[in-house]
């Protein structure tokens, strides 16, 4: 018994030193103090060059996301027009149905999506702007990333002013929760940020860059989107003399139209601002652009959505090559050699989204590789056309034209003679109307047509009602969270 | 009966006196022990010779024998049964009859760091046998309870290998993992999947605050304590248990043959204004894809264990296998399970053990997407056409919905998931001044998973190809650890019980991911699959990983005097990593609860009605720290998506795009619980009533943010809502034998549970989840105050409209469903959606019953849930030209007058696949979950055969399962804010087995 008494007392002194141990170790400084895993905090980003290039590069990135190339854009920007039907079987995605027919309402997932989308590239151009200027590096460098996020934040209130209307201006991230709900800044007061914004970018922006930075906004991007807004507030004086700097610039049509939308053939000396997108080996994260996909042939190369229309073939002119290299028709033969099976669901597709069936890899979305085009140099030349006949200059005005229809001649002098008219309402309606067969399906025409004012007479027919679908609604999730702050666009519910 | 416990407690007492002085002669005890009840002979029952440290065991025959003082007390004990003191007053045959613990409160429950007699108990804590789970036919020991506890919710996956979801009195948390802690001989687990059922000697469920939050830190979603086999001293005892059998497809969903289809198809593209898909709809029956992909599945299942010890060590050992193959062709599931436990007592006060145990699993996958493929492939497509090649829909311009060939998805799917699993502990424990018992214990957890793709080139169709061949490598690690330190007083004086209980643990959690991938790698054999062998310049490679820890402090006082009043007192103080920087890295978590034993009282000795009376409360919190680690730090995005295409090559981008709140507080639940046991003559009847009520608060999820602050999720986490289910249980047990020696028990729970959201802090804004790609791109639940979470919602159908002069008014057309006006604006529109339905059971219950006569068992065992809803998301989940189920072809709208109910064939239309009260079924059901018939062969024969017992049994489970549901099974579980979305489950399969129990 003595033994175990023994026992016990160093037991318990063995048990005792034990415990006190394990609670030291346990109660010791730090061991609660666990940092994020394979997450950078926030606040040890933000300090180098090398930060900011990252934070720039993720803008551009963004741009070629579901919301701001896919569906939510086809829907917002495209599907309402007459050029374009929804596309794929009658069965599949019928939500395009209500953009189609503008029965879409508030709750309608892209009216939400397209507007999320947006506000995602704001802010990540405003999260540089509001960070990178702190940052110790090269002072010219980061007056240019500066001006790069201007410019994409310029594009992307530029695409919600007209799909919403009177929208949330977000200048800096919100510092805090009470930052969260802002009131709507009428039209006039967006438009006027995003010219500045332009006209800044434009101060500082490059006219071009080396080949390791191909695709960053330039110079003539930022004059030439200046251009834009300023035709869709009808300032034709703005229009014409940002037009006629760009015409300066060395800026020229690609030669061949057909291949001006060929992987092979992005950012020509044609394009001003596209998109970039690749096929990245071993990377279909990055390699997520799915512009191509979603409009490709269907079940080969695709889902078959965003079709030319039966009226958008209709309004070529005879024998205007740009119909072939627009439309790639069931059972045709495309340049590149593919053939489009009889089976497939529709009788058209988009051919400037098209990219050859044999670049398909497996594990990545279909055409992952092609640009989304936003601004070419035709388009500058027909703003150049409309804002001189606009100012009474219809010899600028027929130049201009007359350049674009050139070019879409290809050599073949028979077809697309020269437009001749000088009276102020035929050129305009020329120019309108070379418009739409130069820009087809490239999601220009529908708000182009409203900016012209001719909404109802050209979707009336398909349900577009005046003083309403001059707009889509503002997204109920929006209204309903601001508490009624957010007013909702007229002729439209909550 | 209770005069039998007066008599036992008085002898019980008289031994305590007498041991203390007792000297003499060893003698030779023998006897035999045997079931109080049918007197049927109990293997293993631990002997030991009180104050020493000598023991025996029984044998297969219940004998036993001794060396022993002649008048020493000899101590009987066993699991289920009540430990009996017996003098030996020198007598050297003594038989003892235990009694089987279900029937009386000596009865002792496993609870957080401890046992405790069931008598003392103030908390709502359930108990079940081990010998209850190993009668099923389950691979997972949480499956094996359903409808065995009141109030605890099981809803099985059917896949292979794949643990059940198991709710512990309602969903009490929205964003955070619902999943119960699962504490096994002291060691934290998420999951018990690595765990084989048969190794399993008990498990108690903690099911209020005040039993669970002595575990404050994860607590809140309920506690399983799991408890298993150990050696007890004796010659080595050996069993096997085998079972080999097979599981078939049960409640199918018929779908529509290839002429039904495209007579359908051509319909919706009739009301669509096109021209007909198909020119001719007679295309006879087609291919039935579940019949062509899904099969009757083998199951093998071995188990061998033995067990013993010596005189100062015992020792189990048991191996397991399991080969169970999937219904869906191809798909294996192979489980080696292997567990090892030892304890020492190295000096009389001192005992030190481990257990470990090692699991290995090999799955071939079924492809993750094959059960929506064959719902939606169509039956117009034949498996393979006459030259061989694989049938493709792209020869039907069917467009995207019914792209697909399961029988290719199948055939170029080649995956394998190989778990290691090796985890224990090892502790050391120390009895010292004679009331107190220090133990401190260190528990590991490895876990390895490895996941080995591989995708050939192929071209099955235009749709269904591979152009590159692809391996995929994941590795997924866990390490975690934990050390827990208790000290324990335990002191009986005078009608005084007290125990006193103080502990410390610190436990870390840390997972890590590496997902590698690369293109054209040559297979010829599986020496082949390297990354190194692929592309480099297609290679990539990606992980990522989590880590937590937690510190906590805990202490426990239980009370009680003259087993007639109880008290149990408890707190703990955790501190958890994830709120590190939040400023609220602790919280308290207390408890008390009481307890009454009214007929323990001397007003109640003379009364007849009530052999057992007892009235308990409790009240107490708990924590959940299971919600996403560091939520209040601000972190970079460097996602794939966010790397630019600049100069043609891909660079690297990185910015912020979430808001974090400001601060976060733990997610809080505190819980009342008033109970009330009563037992019935001599206790053949006992009945366990609760009522519940459980309020969650600061519960943390994720509320929507408006779109235009341009973050990725438009989220916000934060402390947003409280929730509440309060609810009733009640248990009732019959069990008796007649004098011909038939015995049996029956035995019935049901629980009622009652789901509310009491407040949000979106204040009257609704939080809107649910579905989403699978609802065709609508929200389908809403959660607001006062009502339950994750509430499907959606319009109210009021019929279909018949003509289109009827329908046009509301751009719809005659066959499109007519969405109630609630709001009686005239139009229908999203102000006009309403609560549909409930997905959280109201009602669970079973009904347990066994039977034995001779040497002939009976087990059947019921199960149901009712009052709760489904979403049958698969019907309206349509990009096009997915096959129709045989119902709705069969009763769909195809002119006036032919139906008020279902809709026309352009279901993916007019907005009639928004989520709407037709998708909304009952999901209540009732099944036989398992029956087993069982035979033990006469002693006689087996002791012939050298062995001690052997049994053939006989097992059926999920034989008969009743339901309305139109889908394959109403058990669809689910997040919450998500649940009961049916997008595509297994379907349900029986599972029927033969088997052999075997004892050395």
């Amino acid at each position: 018994m003595k033994k175990h008494t023994n026992l016990n007392i160093k037991s318990c002194f063995a048990a005792a030193v034990m415990a006190s141990m394990l609670f030291t170790a346990s109660c010791k400084k730090g061991f609660l103090d666990v940092p994020p895993q394979g997450q950078q905090p926030a606040i040890e980003f933000w300090k180098t060059q090398d930060d900011a290039t990252k934070a720039v590069n993720s803008i551009y990135a963004n741009l070629r996301s579901w919301n701001n190339v896919a569906f939510n854009a086809i829907a917002i920007e495209s599907t309402g027009s007459d050029e374009a039907e929804k596309g794929s079987t009658p069965t599949d995605a019928t939500f395009f149905n209500a953009f189609e027919n503008f029965t879409a309402t508030s709750q309608e997932g892209s009216v939400q999506d397209f507007w999320s989308g947006q506000y995602q590239n704001i802010n990540l151009c405003n999260k540089v702007l509001d960070n990178i200027p702190a940052i110790t590096m090269d002072e010219a460098l980061k007056a240019r990333y500066i001006a790069e996020a201007k410019f994409v934040r310029a594009y992307s209130y530029f695409r919600l002013v007209r799909a919403y209307g009177n929208v949330v201006l977000r200048l800096a991230s919100p510092k805090d929760n009470t930052e969260y709900n802002l009131p709507q800044s009428d039209k006039a007061t967006v438009y006027a940020q995003i010219e500045k914004d332009l006209t800044e970018a434009a101060e500082v922006l490059p006219q071009s860059y080396g080949a390791q930075d191909v695709g960053r906004a330039t110079k003539g991007a930022a004059i030439g989107l200046h251009a834009k807004v300023a035709l869709y507030q009808k300032k034709w004086a703005d229009v014409l003399s940002l037009t006629n700097t760009i015409m300066g610039m060395g800026y020229d049509l690609f030669p061949d139209y057909e291949k001006l939308f060929r992987v092979e053939n992005e950012n020509s000396v044609e394009s001003l601002f596209e998109v970039q997108a690749a096929l990245v080996a071993g990377n279909p994260d990055a390699s997520n652009s799915q512009y191509s996909q979603v409009q490709g042939v269907a079940g080969i190369m695709g889902w078959g959505f965003n079709t030319p229309s039966a009226a958008l073939e209709a309004a070529f002119e005879t024998d205007d090559p740009r119909k072939q290299a627009t439309i790639l028709f069931k059972g045709e033969e495309t340049p590149q050699g593919d053939l489009i099976p009889t089976t497939v669901p529709n009788e058209r597709y988009n051919q400037k989204s098209y990219v050859p069936f044999n670049t398909r890899v497996s594990g990545f979305n279909e055409g992952a590789q092609q640009n989304f085009r936003v601004l070419r140099f035709a388009d500058i030349l027909l703003m150049n056309a409309e804002a001189a006949n606009e100012l009474g200059n219809s010899t600028q005005a027929l130049t201009s034209l007359n350049r674009v229809r050139a070019r879409a001649r290809g050599g073949n002098a028979n077809i697309l003679p020269d437009v001749t008219v000088t009276d102020q309402t035929a050129l305009r309606n020329a120019v309108y109307k070379e418009r739409q067969v130069e820009l087809a399906m490239e999601n220009d025409r529908y708000f182009d047509v409203i900016r012209q004012g001719r909404g109802l007479e050209v979707f009336g027919p398909k349900g577009w009602k005046a003083n309403k679908n001059e707009v889509w609604p503002i997204p109920a999730k929006e209204i309903d969270q601001s508490g009624g702050l957010l007013v909702q666009n007229p002729g439209y519910a909550n | 009966m209770k005069r039998i416990f007066t008599k036992f407690s008085v002898l019980a007492f008289l031994c305590f006196l007498f041991t203390n002085v007792a000297f003499a002669q060893n003698v030779t005890i023998k006897g035999k022990v045997t079931d109080g009840g049918d007197n049927t002979p109990i293997p293993s029952v631990s002997i030991r010779v009180k104050g020493t440290t000598t023991g025996a065991q029984t044998d297969a025959n219940g004998n036993y024998s001794i060396s022993a003082a002649a008048n020493a007390t000899l101590v009987f004990t066993y699991i289920g049964y009540t430990t009996q003191e017996i003098p030996a007053n020198n007598r050297t045959t003594i038989n003892v009859a235990l009694a089987s613990s279900a029937q009386n409160l000596e009865q002792v429950v496993v609870v957080g760091y401890g046992t405790q007699r069931k008598l003392d108990v103030t908390g709502a804590v359930a108990s079940v046998k081990g010998e209850d789970i190993g009668k099923q036919a389950s691979q997972n020991a949480v499956s094996a309870l359903q409808g065995k506890v009141a109030g605890v919710s099981i809803a099985n996956s059917g896949t292979p290998g794949a643990s059940p979801t198991i709710t512990i009195r309602g969903t009490g948390t929205i964003y955070g993992n619902t999943a119960v802690l699962y504490v096994v001989d002291g060691v934290w687990y998420d999951d018990i999947n690595f765990l084989n059922p048969a190794d399993i000697a008990n498990i108690s469920i903690l099911k209020d605050a005040s039993a669970q939050s002595i575990y404050g830190i994860r607590a809140a979603n309920g506690v399983v304590l799991v408890t298993t086999n150990r050696g007890k001293k004796g010659d080595p005892v050996i069993n096997y248990n085998g079972s080999v059998g097979f599981q078939k497809v049960t409640n199918a969903v018929e779908m529509a043959n290839a002429t039904e289809y495209a007579t359908a198809v051509n319909e919706s593209y009739a009301i669509l204004g096109q021209a007909p898909l198909f020119a001719n709809t007679n295309l006879g029956k087609g291919t039935d894809w579940y019949d062509v992909i899904l099969r009757d599945a083998m199951v093998t299942n071995h188990q061998l264990s033995v067990s013993g010890g010596a005189e100062k060590s015992t020792y189990n050992l048991s191996l397991g296998y399991l080969d169970q193959d999937g219904i869906v062709k191809r798909n294996n599931y192979k489980r080696y399970t292997a567990r090892l436990s030892h304890d020492f007592q190295i000096f009389e006060p001192l005992k030190i053990g481990y257990n470990v145990t090692g699991t290995s699993s090999k799955s071939k996958d079924a492809p993750s997407s094959i059960f929506r493929a064959l719902y939606a492939a169509s039956p117009v497509i034949p498996v393979f056409k006459e030259d061989g090649s694989y049938g493709d829909p792209n020869d039907f311009s069917l467009g995207n919905g019914s792209n697909v060939n399961p029988q290719a998805t199948l055939d170029f799917w080649n995956q394998t998931t190989s778990k290691y699993n090796f985890t224990g502990n090892i502790y050391a424990e120390l009895k010292f001044l004679k009331n107190f018992t220090f133990k401190t214990s260190i528990g590991g957890d490895m876990g390895q998973e490895e996941v080995l793709g591989y995708i050939p080139v192929y071209r099955a169709s235009a749709s269904q190809l591979s152009t590159n061949s692809q391996l995929d490598v994941d590795r997924i690690e866990t390490r975690n650890w934990i050390i827990e330190n208790t000290l324990t007083f335990d002191k009986k004086w005078d009608d005084h019980s007290l125990t006193v209980l103080a502990g410390q643990t610190a436990q870390r959690r840390k997972s890590y991911t590496i997902n590698a991938q690369t293109r054209d790698v040559p297979f010829t054999t599986d020496g082949d699959l390297y990354l190194k062998l692929g592309n480099a310049s297609k290679s990539t490679i990606t992980d990522l990983g989590s880590l937590a820890t937690f510190a906590s402090y805990f202490g426990r006082v239980n009370y009680s005097f003259k087993n007639r009043y109880l008290l149990n007192a408890s707190i703990r103080r955790d501190g958890a990593s994830q709120f590190f920087g939040g400023g609220n890295l602790w919280g308290n978590f207390p408890s008390v609860g009481a307890g009454w034993v009214i007929s323990n009282e001397d007003f109640m000795k003379d009364q007849k009605i009530f052999s057992n009376l007892k009235l308990r409360g409790s009240w107490g919190k708990v924590g959940n720290a299971n919600v996403p680690l560091n939520p209040t730090t601000r972190v970079i995005d460097q996602s794939a998506g966010l790397i630019a295409i600049i100069g043609g090559l891909p660079q690297t981008g990185a910015n912020e795009r979430t808001i974090v709140p400001p601060s976060l507080v733990w997610e809080k639940s505190t819980g009342t619980d008033i109970g009330l046991e009563m037992g019935f003559m001599d206790n053949r009847l006992s009945v366990e009533a609760d009522y519940f009520s459980r309020k969650t608060e600061d519960a943390i999820f994720e509320i929507p943010v408006f779109g235009s602050l341009g973050t990725a999720n438009s989220v916000i986490l934060a402390n947003q809502a409280d929730i509440k289910n309060s609810g009733f249980e009640l248990a009732a047990t019959w069990s008796d034998q007649t004098e011909s020696g038939f015995k049996y028990s029956i035995s019935g729970n049901i629980g009622i549970n009652n789901n509310k959201v009491l407040n949000v802090s979106s204040g009257s804004n609704p939080i809107d989840k649910g579905g989403a790609t699978i609802t065709s791109g609508y929200l389908s639940t809403r959660t607001v105050i006062n009502r339950p979470i994750g509430n499907f919602f959606g319009y109210e159908v009021e019929g279909i409209y018949q003509t289109d002069a009827e329908a046009l008014p509301f751009n719809k057309k005659a066959g499109d469903f007519k969405y109630r006006d609630l709001n009686g604006d005239g139009v229908v529109s999203p102000a006009d959606r309403t609560f549909l339905g409930n997905p959280n059971p109201k009602y669970t219950y079973g009904i347990n019953t066994n039977f034995a006569y001779k040497n002939f068992d009976l087990t059947i065992d019921i199960q149901g849930v009712a009052d709760v809803d489904v979403f049958n998301a698969n019907l309206s989940n349509r990009f096009g030209n997915e096959n129709f189920t045989k119902d709705f072809f069969n009763n769909r709208w195809t002119g006036a007058g032919t139906s008020n109910s279902y809709p026309s064939a352009n279901l993916a239309g007019n907005m009639n696949n928004a989520p709407n009260s037709f998708y909304i079924e009952s999901g209540s059901y009732v099944r036989l979950r398992n029956m087993q018939l069982g035979y033990t062969l006469p002693t006689a024969i087996t002791s012939k055969w050298k062995m001690q017992r052997l049994r053939v049994f006989a097992n059926a489970q999920n034989a008969i399962n009743l339901f309305g549901y139109k889908g394959f099974s109403p058990e669809v579980g689910g997040a919450p804010t998500n649940a009961g979305v049916d997008g595509n489950v297994y379907p349900l399969y029986a599972t029927y087995n033969l088997g052999v129990n075997l004892t050395f």
